[in-house]
């Protein structure tokens, strides 16, 4: 059929439909272009009109491995203060979550997004909205930490931190940062000392328990009950 | 291609389906003498072309296996990965997991990302909407009412994924962008439930089509599509998410925004597929209404398939212009170092071996910058694309082991698949065809199996090429991905909500 097929008057409409059509379709490709490119005379003078176009639904970031791959192993590790069975206020030894991730990535042909996006891009979130002394930058600043505490508690209660029963009081988080050792066919020469980042001591409160972690008055019960 | 005769005209329009081909032909100054006055020879020509260009934009849903294809390659791409998650689906986005409902909330409230999860903070709410978005998925994929499922699709995938954004990675990305865009096209012209549907109502008003009589009940009269037979399947999901969409709008749950935001594209397209069955209900009337919506959805279908393949070019070069300014890409080390990432090597040894020598390393770093960086520029050469579109869609295979980013990678060649020339896209639904048939005869000697094997084809019904008869190895040379062939069944009118 076609256009041709059309009287008119509907003819007229189509002729519109179209260029209306053929506009948004490439007004949106130079929203989307601008977007993805780099800083540039035009995204300065109309960043706000881009990003109004673009976000949230079009945000998008294809620097896959660019303009460098990652060349250091960042790992998150967590210890806790944890009140046992007894009562008794104990400082767990450091649980290394991400190699925990690791481990259940290796010789996975279908690698969960909880062992190989969560704790990552979480401590990402956090590295990106905290300055170097760990200050949040605002209110993404605020969540990042409380959705790393959520993991942790949640990641320390599944290895059972603390022996049966124990419940978490406090966790420290740090970043262990390690250079990827260059190739064996390159004479580059890295540092293979590893950097510390230590978070200060985080008191865990209720709302930092997520689904499947511990019931926070199990100590309670298990004291009163003896 | 020659099946455009045999296959069955739409009786609305009144005026016959013409290949687009032998259009200009008809144009008024065909009669003119050849080569009188070069002037207005070139004039000509450029106006013929400027009207092939126009006639083929409304007249045709264009790249209806590339559509297709993208269709059930990103539906099933999100399907495999929820049925995967489905262990860690509350860690992930469940109400109390560690990205709390209220921890979302409070980041939803500063960007007014869509999603339905938000609606509700309950155990039950976040099933029903996993539960929804595994369906929608499923139906998407299979080509069920296609326009609406796009749309269901879409509220799937945009609830679960800006409900956890910190979850996904670029693979996540991608399926959320083309999710929008698939809502635009007619990505259900071929291998989809729809299209068999379609197949049958036209085959008994086609005389001609006996081969597929064996299908359908002899003496089982089908109105034609002006007719009366009312398509119930179709209004009545038509009504519930009418009804769905009130209740949901009445409690005040879906964001508003730049004119009217969400609400505006939810109830516009609902509002669209009323107007879709009332111009086909009365095309007897009139069939004036029914072809402009038609030439609408042509024009938006082929819009949104330039995006989609804009976008893809996109992501291949940003990916590939940022890695030139890399210290890393220009040494020549750069893959060396995901292959040792503890989170992207789930084969350590294999990385090693991958790695073990520096040229070769050398060689699929340049590579890879090359490809991607050239991609775009590719398209203009048939053949140079689809060296390159097979070198992609192998790398990303390799990936998707050697990194461990299977979903990732499964979105990706979904993404490059909308680039696939028309014949191999052919030849594959033929393989497919192929295989159903004979894993079904397989199955029929269990008698009790044997209704299974009058499901219907996965593939669109070539009259005079009976499917697994072998003529569907009629490959033809590339019949022109650029221009991919008229979509020939798909090309009348739609029963019902197929829009």
């Amino acid at each position: 059929m076609g256009i041709a097929a059309l009287s008119l008057p509907f003819q007229i409409a189509a002729a519109l439909t179209f260029a209306l059509v053929a506009m948004v379709a490439c007004v949106h490709l130079g929203m989307v272009f601008l977007h993805v490119a780099p800083s540039n005379t035009v995204t300065k003078q109309h960043g706000q009109a881009i990003d109004e176009w673009i976000y949230p639904e079009f945000e998008q970031n294809w620097k896959l491995f660019a303009p460098n791959p990652l060349q250091q192993n960042i790992a998150v590790q967590v210890r806790a203060e944890v009140k046992g069975v007894d009562g008794a206020i104990r400082t767990t030894r450091w649980y290394d979550l991400s190699a925990l991730d690791g481990r259940a990535i290796d010789g996975n042909l279908l690698p969960s997004h909880t062992q190989q996006n969560e704790l990552r891009r979480a401590w990402d979130f956090f590295a990106a909205t905290h300055d170097n002394a760990n200050r949040p930058n605002g209110l993404r600043g605020d969540l990042s930490e409380r959705y790393l505490r959520r993991i942790a508690v949640l990641r320390l209660d599944r290895e059972g931190a603390g022996g049966a029963g124990a419940v978490v009081q406090q966790v420290q988080v740090r970043s262990r940062t390690t250079n990827v050792p260059p190739p064996e066919w390159s004479q580059e020469q890295v540092s293979d000392k590893p950097v510390l980042r230590q978070l200060p001591w985080w008191p865990v409160s209720d709302t930092d328990r997520a689904a499947g972690t511990r019931p926070v008055n199990a100590t309670e019960r298990a004291v009163s009950a003896r | 291609m020659s099946n455009d005769g045999s296959t069955p005209v739409s009786d609305q329009s009144g005026t016959p389906v013409a290949a687009p081909e032998t259009r200009p032909a008809r144009s008024p100054g065909r009669e003119r003498p050849a080569g009188r006055v070069s002037r207005f020879d070139r004039e000509y020509r450029i106006d013929r072309k400027m009207r092939h260009a126009v006639s083929r934009l409304t007249g045709q849903a264009l790249g209806p296996y590339q559509t297709a294809v993208i269709r059930i390659g990103f539906a099933g791409t999100w399907l495999l990965f929820l049925l995967r998650e489905i262990p860690h689906r509350q860690e992930m986005y469940g109400p109390d997991g560690p990205w709390s409902w209220d921890l979302a909330q409070q980041l939803i409230a500063s960007n007014h990302a869509f999603t339905a999860l938000m609606w509700a903070d309950s155990q039950v709410w976040f099933e029903i909407v996993f539960g929804f978005a595994v369906l929608s998925a499923a139906l998407f994929m299979l080509g069920w009412r296609t326009r609406t499922m796009s749309v269901l699709f879409l509220l799937g995938v945009l609830s679960l994924q800006n409900r956890s954004i910190f979850m996904g990675d670029g693979g996540d990305n991608v399926i959320h962008l083309m999710a929008i865009y698939l809502v635009f096209t007619r990505c259900g012209q071929v291998w989809s439930l729809d299209a068999r549907r379609e197949r049958r109502a036209a085959a008994p008003r086609a005389r001609a089509g006996h081969d597929e009589q064996a299908e359908e009940q002899a003496g089982h009269p089908r109105p034609d599509r002006s007719g009366s037979r009312p398509d119930r399947a179709g209004i009545a999901l038509w009504a519930v998410l009418g009804l769905a969409l009130a209740a949901v709008t009445l409690a005040g749950k879906i964001d508003g925004g730049m004119l009217g935001g969400w609400r505006t594209i939810y109830w516009g397209l609902w509002a669209l597929q009323a107007l879709w069955w009332l111009t086909g209900r009365y095309a007897a009337r009139s069939d004036q209404p029914r072809i402009f919506l038609d030439v609408v959805a042509n024009l938006v279908h082929n819009a949104a398939l330039f995006v989609i393949m804009a976008e893809a070019c996109l992501i291949y070069a940003t990916a590939g212009w940022y890695k030139i300014q890399g210290s890393r890409w220009q040494d020549g080390t750069a893959v060396y170092y995901p292959l040792h990432l503890d989170y992207f090597s789930p084969w350590p040894a294999l990385s090693d071996l991958l790695s073990a020598s520096g040229t070769m390393v050398m060689l699929v770093t340049y590579g890879t910058v090359i490809a991607q960086v050239a991609f775009p520029f590719t398209l203009f050469n048939r053949r140079v694309k689809n060296v390159l579109l097979a070198v992609m869609m192998t790398e990303h295979a390799v990936i998707a082991v050697v990194l461990g980013l299977p979903f990732f990678s499964l979105a990706m060649i979904a993404a490059d698949a909308v680039f696939l020339p028309t014949s191999f896209l052919r030849r594959l639904g033929g393989w497919v065809t192929r295989a159903r048939v004979w894993l079904l005869s397989r199955l029929s000697q269990l008698p009790r199996l044997s209704r299974l094997s009058r499901f219907g084809r996965f593939g669109r019904a070539l009259p005079g090429a009976g499917k697994g008869s072998g003529a569907d190895e009629e490959t033809s040379e590339e019949s022109g991905e650029g221009e991919p062939r008229p979509p020939e069944a798909a090309d009348h009118p739609h029963v019902g909500f197929t829009a």
